[in-house]
């Protein structure tokens, strides 16, 4: 394949990007102009299932201006009355080169029967290249008549090919210029300006007019526009009309140019929907999960149970000795006679996960706002909508998601209890010991002669003070070992509560987002299809 | 003002009189082809002008004016003047239009008082702005604009100097053969002409050379810049003056620009023209006349009630009863059947003129116009009758649209007050039903209270207070972040519920409320500075109010930062008898602890709402940035409005 330039798609891709552009747009493009491409669509779809065989040429322009006696000229009939009264024409001619498979488009383009009238071209001998013409005579478009009948402008909008009748005293009116031409620039192809009536100027006047008609129309964005000089009256240009007529409809493409020129000028009108990525990347994850993380308060639930956990601990593997010097210490509660907030306060550490939902919100936000950054005001709404439609449940669906991983912080390990034990034990050693060497030294008889022997005695001492040694070591190694041991559960800890976090999120927030992203990305992929 | 009256109305008969027996005989003839106009051209002058001298006479016997007498005096010999030029078409006749044209003059007091209300309306007129491109903004600037104009070329002159020549403005379709109409009367090439279109875009007027000083400097058309000769680099308020001997003297002719060309410059500087006229002479063609912007134009006329005069140009002489005949008929189904009428048949245009014979009639009008100043000064008064009382309409229009403009900035500021109103009390209720404590600060708690921190802070007395500040400024800084947090999704939440409530209104709406959806850069830190400084406030409450119940401080002391930590979990914890409330009630007394409470939280209030005024002004900023002039415009316009009627 080589092609040189990369022709432009054909209709029927661009007419299904357009009607992908429809299915899209509603709630992110104006309401106006999803309606016009909505309306293009249609009749498009409409024009192309009907007879391609035919291209419809309606004759359009001012009151006065000539376009029933040019319709007259070019059929060669007085079929459409001609006259001096402003206005003249008030119901649409047709004049068929051709009829067969023209009933169904003439029955679309709502001509009524009695105004229809057929040229058999078998008759007509050197009009056989008009085969195929559908000419329409239309109303005019600017006196007051046509304030309220949009009969013209209606016929104006689907015809295959608008012949513009402009005549010396109107070709610069803005009713012409303003509402049509300027609007329809671009759709070279498929319009024709014939300028009417010059059997009224001299040839002089008459160059000039045609030099100052070309330049008004370039102004207004009529790139290459094709005027042709006509009068009714001496004939002149008629034939050229004809054939300029005569090669539209040979070609069987103005149909077809008309609609592409409309698709132009819709996609003009488009604007892109800006930039935005077509998923959710795995930074912007990661800082969402760390944003709900902070929400959930993870690095503070981790500070909470270690040092709960330190403190708990103390009253089962401490040294009891300690414990119960600084029981012995007057207790403020006492003072404030509070005494049972004690147990409350203990029951406040109760290990509970809960998300605060104004972060939450907080978090959500900033991912919609870095994604949305560069998109157009309409997407970027869609898309806080999207990220914030589930996000109400959010905090309560982070609290339930955790509440099964939450730190049991009233938890009491089996070894704790055995620490304790042990611990008592040691105490009771120690109080033996002490038993001990009082019996000894003060010489009570209890019967048992090693207890009287006051030469043990320095080993019991040393015995006692091992056990003593024994206890504060187990404490210390203890709480060392609850510390390490709390750390270690900490960091389990928060990676299973950062993966939960990130599970909820990705179906709570990322997946309502990912998937007004791919509306977006698709919707941006249609408008280029469509350029 | 009299004396210059008469001066003119001498000068007028002197030059005029050898002419004017046979143009007026040839006018009246001319007038009478149409049977159905002659009555009115026929008696108005004979009856109005009686009933004006005797409402001015009147004026002036009220105010005590010696001049009185002199009025009865001159209004009798006025009404014998008027009824010998309606019997009797005779030199007679003329002589009295001087003297008559003097009188129609308001007296001065009463053309003082005009002035005055004038002078007031154009000031409230000029005071108007629509800042807002709501629907019809457009047209209500347009209005404005042309209002401003009107008075300022036309009214307040034309009410100053009512003796001044009539200004005929000669209006219509491109290509309507304006230009060669007034060169053919001035039977000199004053205005450009041709088959491009459009072909004029500088007005030209142009009168006898003993009007000239009226228009060359005087008030009249006051806005615009007199050149020599239509030239290209003209701006849009140029007017080209020309003198010609041809035309009769007290009638000027204003050729303008199209109504209805892609040269939309042209349409504003055709209606300025017509705004400024006494009377309209309205030119279209056998191909226009059914055009939609001729008909706008004749609709106007109406509505104005100015003086018009209808030319049906370029008609074929073949067609001429036939397109006469229907035209007639569409005018009068339009209530204008009565106009002046004259047809022009389209013939060879040499040098940009017309054949002569194509004028008689015009021409005629004229000569009428100019020798019967009695008629012209009642089409003079007609028009600009009928333009004040089109301010009757038109100002209290343009008053209702500013009322619409204000009604719209009233509805757009309701729409922020209430979008920050809700987010205040969304404040409040998550400080109220606990959801504060929630996520990182409940942890903090957890730790403080289970770390056995929270018993710490309250020692027996004598005892130095243990410091612990690593796991209370961890807990400070979460509340801090946690009410942080609470404050900007509210002015977030706020901030998008304006823009979309001004989406909703309407277009305009979502253009103005174009990036304000989100809320303003500065906010967080504002809220960090606003919390931080509550925080303060409250431990300084703590500190001053909060003293211990007297037993209770006989026996322990307490740390007033973490207590004051301890307050804030009380106050937001939702329930009233939770662990921190029981504290704090048991170390300061209930009393103390309710006083400090409303206390906090109304500080916290104000604190907040004081942010949230801050990032409301921005939208107050925008809607006072498009300029909106308040209610009292409105009445202002109501009150001149009422002044001039009043003054009339």
């Amino acid at each position: 394949m080589t092609t040189l330039a990369p022709a432009r798609a054909p209709l029927a891709q661009r007419l299904s990007a357009l009607s992908k552009l429809v299915e899209l747009g509603p709630g992110r493009l104006d309401k106006p102009l999803l309606s016009e491409a909505g309306t293009l669509l249609l009749r498009a779809g409409d024009r192309l299932k009907l007879s391609s065989e035919h291209t419809v040429v309606a004759l359009a322009g001012g009151t006065g201006s000539g376009k029933s006696s040019l319709f007259n000229s070019v059929s060669g009939l007085e079929l459409s009355p001609t006259g001096v009264r402003r206005p003249t024409t008030a119901r649409t001619h047709a004049c068929v080169w051709g009829l067969e498979g023209a009933a169904p488009l003439l029955d679309w383009l709502q001509i009524q029967w009695r105004h229809r009238f057929a040229r058999a071209s078998a008759l007509d001998k050197g009009e056989s290249q008009l085969h195929g013409l559908i000419l329409l005579d239309l109303p005019d478009h600017d006196s007051i008549r046509a304030l309220t009948d949009p009969e013209a402008d209606r016929l104006i909008g689907v015809a295959d090919v608008v012949v513009w009748v402009l005549d010396p005293q109107k070709y610069a009116d803005a009713a012409t210029h303003r509402r049509y031409i300027a609007e329809h620039a671009g759709a070279d192809a498929v319009t024709v300006f014939a300028l009417n009536q010059v059997d009224r100027l001299a040839p002089e006047e008459l160059a000039e007019l045609v030099i100052d008609l070309n330049d008004l129309l370039r102004r207004e964005g009529v790139a290459h526009p094709t005027v042709v000089t006509t009068s009714t009256v001496t004939g002149r240009g008629i034939d050229s009309l004809k054939s300029v007529l005569a090669e539209a409809v040979s070609k069987r493409r103005a149909a077809v140019q008309r609609l592409e020129a409309d698709l132009d000028r819709l996609v003009r009108k488009l604007d892109a929907p800006g930039d935005a990525p077509a998923a959710v990347d795995a930074a912007r994850r990661v800082g969402l999960t760390d944003a709900l993380c902070d929400a959930v308060g993870v690095p503070a639930v981790g500070d909470a149970m270690e040092n709960i956990y330190a403190e708990r601990s103390r009253s089962y593997v401490g040294w009891p000795v300690a414990r119960l010097v600084s029981a012995l210490r007057p207790d403020p509660l006492k003072a404030l006679r509070l005494t049972d907030l004690r147990e409350e306060i203990d029951g406040l550490a109760d290990g509970v996960v809960t998300a605060q939902p104004a972060e939450v919100e907080n978090a959500v936000q900033a991912l919609a706002d870095g994604l949305s950054a560069d998109m157009r005001p309409a997407w970027r709404a869609a898309v806080q909508h999207a990220a914030r439609t589930r996000s109400g449940q959010l905090p309560q669906a982070l609290s339930d998601e955790l509440e099964e991983v939450a730190p049991q912080l009233a938890r009491v390990p089996g070894w704790w209890r055995a620490v304790q034990v042990w611990q008592y034990l040691l105490v009771a050693a120690f109080l033996l010991g002490a038993a001990w060497m009082v019996i000894a030294l003060a010489g009570i008889p209890v019967g048992i002669a090693a207890l009287g022997d006051t030469g043990s005695l320095p080993w019991v001492g040393i015995g006692m003070a091992v056990v003593l040694a024994i206890g504060a070591l187990t404490s210390i190694a203890c709480r060392n070992f609850v510390v390490l041991g709390a750390s270690r559960e900490r960091e389990r800890l928060e990676l299973e509560m950062r993966r939960r976090v990130a599970t909820v999120a990705e179906g709570l927030v990322v997946e309502p987002v990912e998937r007004e992203l791919a509306r977006h990305h698709e919707y941006n992929a249609a408008l280029r299809a469509l350029k | 003002m009299n004396t210059a009256a008469d001066r003119t109305g001498d000068a007028a008969m002197e030059n005029e009189h050898p002419e004017s027996l046979g143009e007026q005989t040839l006018s009246m003839s001319a007038i009478k082809e149409p049977p159905a106009e002659e009555d009115v051209v026929e008696e108005e002058p004979a009856e109005e002008p009686v009933a004006d001298d005797s409402d001015s006479s009147e004026d002036a016997g009220e105010s005590g004016d010696a001049a009185a007498d002199e009025a009865e005096e001159v209004e009798a010999e006025v009404d014998e003047a008027e009824i010998d030029e309606a019997e009797i078409d005779e030199a007679e006749g003329t002589p009295a239009v001087p003297e008559g044209e003097a009188e129609q003059e308001l007296p001065d007091e009463a053309v003082e008082q005009l002035t005055g209300a004038l002078a007031q309306l154009r000031q409230s007129v000029l005071d108007l702005k629509f800042g807002l491109d709501l629907p019809g903004a457009e047209e209500a600037r347009q209005a404005r604009a042309e209002l401003l104009a009107q008075l300022e070329d036309y009214v307040i002159p034309r009410v100053r100097v009512s003796s001044a020549p009539a200004l005929i403005v000669v209006a219509g379709s491109t290509g309507a053969g304006k230009s060669t109409l007034v060169n053919t009367l001035a039977e000199k090439n004053v205005s450009r002409t041709g088959v491009r279109r459009p072909t004029t875009g500088t007005p030209v007027l142009t009168c006898h050379p003993g009007d000239l000083p009226w228009f060359a400097d005087g008030d009249l058309l006051g806005g615009l810049k007199r050149i020599e000769q239509v030239s290209r680099d003209a701006g849009p308020d140029s007017l080209v003056v020309a003198a010609t001997e041809k035309l009769p003297q007290g009638v000027a002719l204003l050729d303008t620009p199209d109504i209805d060309s892609v040269v939309e410059e042209h349409h504003e500087i055709a209606h300025r023209m017509l705004d400024a006229a006494d009377i309209w002479i309205f030119v279209t063609t056998a191909t226009r006349y059914a055009d939609a912007p001729a008909w706008q134009l004749l609709r106007l006329a109406r509505e104005r009630g100015v003086r018009l005069a209808i030319v049906l140009s370029r008609v074929q002489p073949r067609s001429r009863e036939t397109v006469m005949k229907h035209f007639v008929r569409m005018l009068t189904e339009y209530g204008l059947g009565d106009v002046d009428r004259f047809v022009v048949e389209e013939s060879k245009v040499t040098d940009g003129r017309l054949p002569d014979s194509e004028m008689t009639d015009l021409r005629m009008w004229l000569a009428e116009l100019s020798v019967d100043g009695e008629r012209r000064s009642q089409a003079v008064r007609q028009t600009l009758n009928g333009v004040l009382d089109s301010f009757r309409t038109r100002v209290p229009a343009l008053a209702r649209h500013l009322e619409g403009h204000v009604a719209f900035r009233g509805e757009l500021r309701t729409d922020v007050e209430a979008a920050y109103l809700g987010g205040l009390s969304r404040i409040e209720a998550a400080a109220r039903d606990g959801s504060l404590l929630r996520g990182e600060v409940l942890a903090r708690w957890q730790d403080f209270a289970g770390s056995g921190d929270l018993l710490r802070t309250i020692q027996l007395r004598g005892r130095a207070p243990r410091q612990m500040p690593e796991r209370l400024m961890a807990f400070k800084a979460a509340l801090r972040t946690g009410l942080e947090s609470l404050i900007v999704s509210s002015a977030t939440r706020a901030a998008e519920e304006v823009a979309a409530r001004w989406r909703r209104r309407s277009e305009l709406g979502a253009t103005l409320g174009e990036g304000l959806d989100r809320p303003s850069e500065e906010l967080v830190r504002r809220a960090n500075r606003a919390v931080s400084a509550w925080q303060e406030h409250v431990m300084e409450l703590i500190r001053t109010e909060g003293v211990a119940k007297r037993s209770v401080s006989k026996v322990v002391s307490f740390d007033p930062d973490a207590l004051s930590l301890i307050f804030m979990v009380g106050l937001f914890g939702g329930s009233s008898d939770g662990v921190p409330q029981k504290l704090v009630n048991a170390l300061l007394g209930a009393e103390s602890l309710r006083a400090i409470s409303v206390k906090s939280l109304s500080d916290l209030r104000a604190r907040v709402s004081m942010l949230f005024d801050e990032e409301a002004m921005r939208y107050v900023r925008t809607l006072d940035a498009a300029g909106i002039p308040d209610e009292s415009a409105a009445t202002r316009l109501y009150q001149a409005t009422y002044n001039l009627e009043v003054a009339r």
